[in-house]
């Protein structure tokens, strides 16, 4: 099927908006299923159109009812300019097909297709004539970012959980400059931040001693052949963990174990960097009377300084079928009631592992993060200061995302000095990286304006900042050494700008734009709030959640890398399966442990995204499927067009135990006797048809065929009155009208880009990256490129000059 | 755990102690120093602990039926009330005479003023709650509610406290997509707004928290270093700062600016800290707790642990505490239930579902038994902490059913300095806001120039002559 989508936007429209590339007009053809005819015959006028909203829209948008807290009354196209927010609301809903609503009169022939597209046309015009490429506050980094950043700078992995408070989501995004408000906890949070990760980076020859508990999730399985990802081949179930040890030292380790009463003779491994370290041998009888948990400890263990990752898991004695009388669910610890009840399998488990020391520290030899920062070493006096700039200033170039200026090097080299002063030079130098990492030049990513602007007037970003953003997008970390060195040489722009953007894109980092953009815009880490009841889904554990999550973003990350085209995410006939995934899927491959692609088998139900055990479970409730959810899901984050908060007092769904008297109730059933109300019916008519075609999939996003016994019914009619009945259905409706689907992607490309949400006056552009996108088979390159080169990606609007406010301090 | 010279294990500690969770952080905290205790009643130089503590949702018992089986409010009103066996008061029975029960009172500005604002309740109350303000609707940097009372209490007496106020929560804010409704998250996120303009984070991890009041490192020795090394590097960050703000554009500045009061802030602290310390009293430091803990319970103890110390150690004097987050669907199996908190609430008024959410409510309002019990262990001079702090414990929503914010839960725990007298139930007129609690309280705080507070209508009196005489108006109507 094409995908062209015919467009009003005219060649003026893209110029005017600041297209650095020249865009061919695009062919007169189109498969948009409103209707061939629209690209030649004339398009009513805007008096006729007027006509049209009049007699269509305003029965409900009137000034009375205010439906939608909208009201068309005297709305007139020819003037949709005047009004762009409203425009644009008209705009997204038309372009849906969900107005009219279902059930209410539509005009006649391709009358709606002529009024979107002449609102477009209206607004683009306009828009091309008075750009405004939005504004925000700076960002600063929040935790992922600066843990990219951390590492970047310094070589290790840190955990930004440990200092900085929560990131507030705004818009579907953690990195929104509005919702990153300051304040002394923030503050003094990046300062602790500094403090700890300087001397996780150094090494501490004085670090006391402190313990540090990891827990096993409960859902983990610790099966017999189910091994954690990082542990050591031959083993099962465990936990693996990236730990810091501060020094080098003597550490031990605590681990406590779930077990049944009669285990014995099971060992733990426990591996440093892959290498056993030690072997702890479970002989005795577990009893009862020893109480729930049982604790054991290693002997002091001498450990290099430094990341190292541990592991920590059960030699696998067990080989062949393995039948445990007990069987817990899937041998997690599901259904358990930790620390209320007891272990409830012979196998013991892993519940958590403490990992306590040093004693006698030392300083850290060599370590990655310490060959990072000495690339000197001062042997005479007179070396101490020359070699202290160097490695200062090296640091403080990564980590301030620009070169140093004077001053810059001055005070960082001062801080240095009070170090030395205290405790010698490589206190002296960590004191140095403390300040770095405490300066406003590495939190924030600080856009510097030109003096002298007026309010309203729009300014270019320097080549540095621009640098910057395109880093923090693209990859979700700062700027490396060579868009710095372009940056710097004023040449991020035009043909270059390009060039750095498709290094960026073949560049392994680019896989932020999967974990960091689509995770959060398909809500991914909702995933970790559905625990699916162990009870009716007995075959979920953790690993397979975690399978889950990995599936969709190295799908996405396939369609970046291969630059395929976005409707592949819809419609794609493969996937990204693992062993346990496919098995899960019911899908026949011969996988190990390593994700590969997987094409689905001829004939198979599932299709692009939603076909992801991801989104259909994360849009689940524990103990059943929410078809409400689903369609809320594929409303919002695929098609931009929420529906209204529901009444509060709206019941929930009897939980799945209930019946009619001779039988339990479908999931369908239960949502019916729900609709049956018409104030619920005016919304639940768009998103329940959506869930109810996918209604094939449980909880876990298993294929079933019944529920509580009786064949799951998928039939239903979309609000554009399209029948569908399967997933397959489904996903060829929503792609008989590409429009939202792609705007809507770009939206949120946008505002992640951006640091901020997509309002009204960003619409143009969104079109513009839509049509621009579209020349381009959809490439996900063209939409990347088309957000890179928009003005709200390069410019700022000024509030003009300093107010009284801002010099008092 | 690690004690000099000796290596006893911290699950050994605690199985000896027959506690079921935290570290005994309590013993070795007291800094000798106060154990003769300076307090003396409500005098200026002993300002009123103020702990504000935000429950979502409301309880099972503010809804009409819940009330008529008095889930929550007893049946009685005034001294020696009944507590209805199902009452979610029902486990703090021990704690009476702690207890000021105030039912009836609504949290209106927590409701939709105009048709774009309904439905957005859960996005909208948590703010309310302590500013008693209306919000504005906005995702963008124009948000606006009220200054909360526990920072209006920080702001007069924090001030000589190395932590003017303290913010701590339980749920993590992830939910995706962020907040709906055109909601900025900082209304759902903070209840401690420091102006109208200024929502103040709210801490979830007991380790953070924990370095937050004690300075991080892993001895007092590690933690002066820190000190120093911060004092010069916050010192050089204000010299950084002026110099960037040129470059700025002027919302930047603006932003900038307040940052540089926050610099200001932290040194503040690191002076006090330093002045304490130097001060000759001997202080032991408890070890830090782990991160996050997966159990409500164990969280909620490991947090008032931290609350009660950094209370008795007299680094802060006001805390806020959010113990959950509106529409989170987190279960609680100690609760007995199993149904997800938010859909628990949506119970459609049925009566068998009433009761289930009930457990939940009991279960939550349960926890604090153990914070009482702290909170009176712990003395100074011949009086408890608990006797000396002001408790405020409630919820923005009544009948979360219906989302409505009328007949909402309020209880005020401890004696504030001999501000609440417990042992009382009063009953507000109908109609009443909570904000007339509000004044009343924060007059009894000692905030005498306090004459409204949000959409107060009045005072409500809060001790029994008071109490008494507002009941008996409540009854005659």
């Amino acid at each position: 099927m094409s995908r062209a989508v015919w467009t009003g936007v005219t060649f003026a429209t893209l110029v005017g908006l600041g297209w650095s590339s020249s865009p061919a007009l695009l062919p007169a053809v189109t498969a948009s299923p409103e209707g061939v005819a629209t690209a030649h015959a004339p398009r009513p006028s805007a008096a006729d159109l007027s006509e049209t909203v009049d007699q269509y829209c305003v029965r409900c948008h009137s000034d009375r009812r205010l439906t939608g807290n909208l009201s068309l009354e005297g709305f007139r196209v020819e003037a949709a300019a005047e009004q762009p927010e409203t425009t644009e609301r008209m705009i997204n809903k038309l372009r849906a097909a969900m107005m009219p609503p279902p059930g209410a009169r539509r005009p006649a022939g391709d009358t709606l297709l002529a009024l979107t597209e002449t609102l477009e046309d209206v607004v683009d015009r306009a828009a091309a004539s008075q750009p405004n490429p939005g504004t925000r506050r700076f960002q600063r980094l929040n935790r992922p970012e600066y843990e990219a950043a951390i590492e970047d700078v310094l070589g290790i992995k840190v955990d930004a959980s440990n200092w900085l408070p929560q990131d507030m989501l705004l818009a579907n995004f953690d990195n929104m400059a509005v919702a990153q408000t300051l304040s002394s906890t923030l503050l003094e949070a990046y300062l602790t931040a500094a403090n700890d990760v300087s001397r996780l980076a150094l090494g501490h020859s004085e670090a006391a001693p402190t313990s540090e508990t990891y827990r096993v999730p409960v859902y983990q399985s610790q099966h017999a052949w189910d091994q954690v990802d990082g542990a050591p081949y031959g083993t099962r179930g465990g936990i693996v963990v990236d730990h810091h040890f501060p020094a080098s030292g003597e550490y031990v380790f605590d681990v406590s174990l779930w077990a049944g009463d009669i285990a014995r003779n099971e060992d733990l491994d426990i591996s440093i960097d892959g290498e056993r370290v030690d072997l702890v041998e479970l002989e005795v009888l577990f009893r009862y009377d020893l109480g729930p948990d049982w604790t054991m400890q290693t002997k002091p263990i001498f450990i290099e300084g430094g990341q190292r990752r541990v592991a920590v898991s059960f030699i696998r004695n067990v080989d062949g079928p393995y039948d445990d009388v007990l069987e817990p669910h899937d041998w997690s610890l599901a259904g358990t009631r930790e620390p209320v009840e007891y272990g409830v399998t012979l196998l013991p488990h892993l519940r958590d592992m403490t990992i306590i020391g040093p004693t006698n520290p030392r300083a850290s030899s060599a370590t990655e993060a310490r060959e990072r920062i000495f690339s000197c070493r001062p042997s005479v006096p007179e070396e101490v200061q020359p070699c202290a700039e160097e490695i200062v200033t090296r640091l403080a170039r990564r980590a301030y995302r620009r070169p140093l200026t004077e001053q810059d090097t001055e005070g960082l080299m001062s801080l240095f000095e009070s170090g030395l002063g205290e405790g010698g030079f490589e206190i002296g130098i960590r004191t140095a990286i403390e300040g770095i990492l405490a300066s406003p030049h590495f939190i924030f990513r600080l856009e510097a304006e030109p003096e002298g602007l007026r309010a309203g007037e729009t300014f270019d970003l320097d080549d540095l900042a621009l640098a910057s953003r395109l880093s923090f997008f693209l990859w979700g970390s700062p700027p490396d050494e060579e868009l710095v060195r372009v940056a710097d040489e004023g040449r991020l722009s035009g043909d270059e700008l390009e060039r750095q953007v498709r290094r960026m894109l073949a560049d392994p980092r680019s896989e932020a734009l999967a974990t960091r953009f689509a995770s959060q815009w398909l809500r991914l880490p909702d995933l970790e709030r559905v625990r699916p009841d162990a009870f009716w889904f007995p075959y979920f554990y953790e690993q397979l959640g975690q399978d889950m999550r990995h599936e969709t973003e190295l799908f996405f990350e396939h369609l970046v890398r291969e630059d395929r085209s976005l409707f592949e995410l819809y419609e794609a006939d493969y996937t990204f399966l693992n062993r346990r995934l496919a098995a899960h899927y019911g899908i026949p491959a011969t996988l190990g442990e390593d994700f590969e692609r997987v094409a689905y088998p001829e004939g198979m139900p599932r299709k692009g995204i939603l076909g992801h055990g991801s989104v259909l479970m994360l849009t689940s409730m524990g103990n059943r499927t929410s078809p409400v959810l689903r369609g809320k899901w594929v409303m919002e984050v695929l098609l931009n067009t929420p529906p209204p908060p529901p009444p509060p007092n709206v019941p929930e769904l009897d939980e799945v135990g209930e019946a009619d008297g001779t039988r339990m109730l479908t999931t369908r059933e239960k949502l019916e006797q729900h609709r049956a109300n018409p104030t619920c019916n005016a919304c639940h008519r768009f998103m329940d048809p959506i869930g109810i075609a996918l209604e094939n999939f449980d909880v876990t996003g298993r294929w079933r065929l019944r529920e509580n016994g009786v064949p799951v019914d998928t039939q239903g009619e979309l609000y554009d009155g399209t029948e569908v009945s399967s997933p397959v259905d489904l996903m060829d409706a929503l792609l008989e009208r590409p429009v939202p689907l792609v705007r809507t992607f770009a939206t949120n490309l946008m505002a992640y880009a951006l640091g901020r949400r997509i309002e009204y006056y960003d619409q143009p552009t969104i079109r513009a990256i839509a049509d621009e996108a579209a020349q381009n088979e959809y490439r996900m390159s063209s939409f990347i490129l088309g957000v890179v080169n928009s003005d709200a990606f390069q410019q700022k609007v000024s509030l003009g000059a300093t107010t009284d406010a801002a010099q008092s301090n | 755990m690690f004690l000099t010279g000796r290596n006893i294990h911290r699950r050994t500690f605690l199985r000896g102690a027959g506690a079921s969770v935290a570290l005994p952080f309590l013993d070795a905290m007291v800094p000798a120093g106060r154990r003769g205790g300076v307090g003396n009643g409500s005098d200026e130089a002993d300002p009123t602990r103020l702990v504000c503590i935000e429950e979502v949702h409301g309880v099972a018992g503010c809804n009409t039926w819940g009330h008529e089986q008095g889930l929550f409010a007893p049946s009685t009103v005034g001294r020696d009330f009944e507590i209805h066996p199902d009452s979610c008061l029902e486990p703090l029975e021990a704690w009476r005479d702690q207890m000021t029960i105030i039912s009836n009172t609504d949290v209106r500005m927590a409701e939709a003023f105009d048709s774009r604002e309904i439905g957005g309740d859960h996005f909208r109350s948590s703010v309310v709650f302590l500013t008693q303000s209306h919000p504005k609707q906005t995702q963008g940097s124009d948000i606006y509610a009220g200054t909360s009372i526990d920072q209006l209490h920080a702001q007069r007496f924090g001030r000589d406290n190395a932590l003017p106020s303290l913010q701590l929560c339980i749920e993590s804010l992830n939910q995706s997509g962020g907040c709906w409704y055109n909601y900025h998250c900082a209304y759902t996120d903070s209840i401690s707004w420091a102006s109208p303009t200024d929502p103040l984070p709210m801490v979830r991890d007991p380790r953070v928290a924990f370095d937050m009041i004690f300075g991080a490192g892993g001895t007092e020795e590690e933690r002066a270093t820190r000190r120093r090394t911060n004092a010069s590097i916050l010192d050089w960050v204000t010299g950084e700062i002026g110099a960037l703000k040129r470059q700025l554009g002027t919302h930047d500045r603006v932003e900038m600016d307040r940052y540089l009061e926050g610099v200001r802030e932290v040194e503040r602290k690191i002076q006090m800290v330093e002045a304490y310390n130097t001060s000759g009293e001997a202080r032991e430091i408890p070890e830090a707790p782990a991160g996050v803990p997966d159990s409500f319970t164990e969280h909620m103890e490991i947090m008032f642990d931290l609350q009660v110390m950094a209370l008795q150690t007299d680094l802060t004097r006001v805390i806020s505490f959010k113990t959950g987050r509106d529409a989170s669907n987190r279960i609680f199996p100690e609760s007995e239930s199993d149904t997800a908190f938010h859909a628990a609430s949506h119970h459609g008024g049925r009566e068998e579902s009433i009761l289930e959410f009930n457990k939940i409510s009991r279960y939550r309002m349960g926890q604090m038994a153990y914070f009482l019990e702290k909170l009176d262990q712990a003395t100074e001079g011949d009086q408890t902490l608990l006797d000396k702090t002001a408790i405020v414990w409630g919820s923005p929503m009544g009948d979360a059913n219906l989302h409505n914010h009328r007949r909402c839960p309020l209880v005020l725990f401890g004696g504030g300095n001999g501000a609440l007298t417990g042992n009382l139930h009063i009953k507000a007129p109908d109609g009443t806001p909570m904000a007339n609690t509000f004044v009343s309280l924060m007059q009894a705080l000692g905030h005498d120039d306090i004459e409204s507070f949000g959409d107060s209508t009045g005072e409500m009196p809060i001790s029994y002559a008071g109490g008494a005489a507002a009941t008996a108006q409540a009854e005659a109507r």
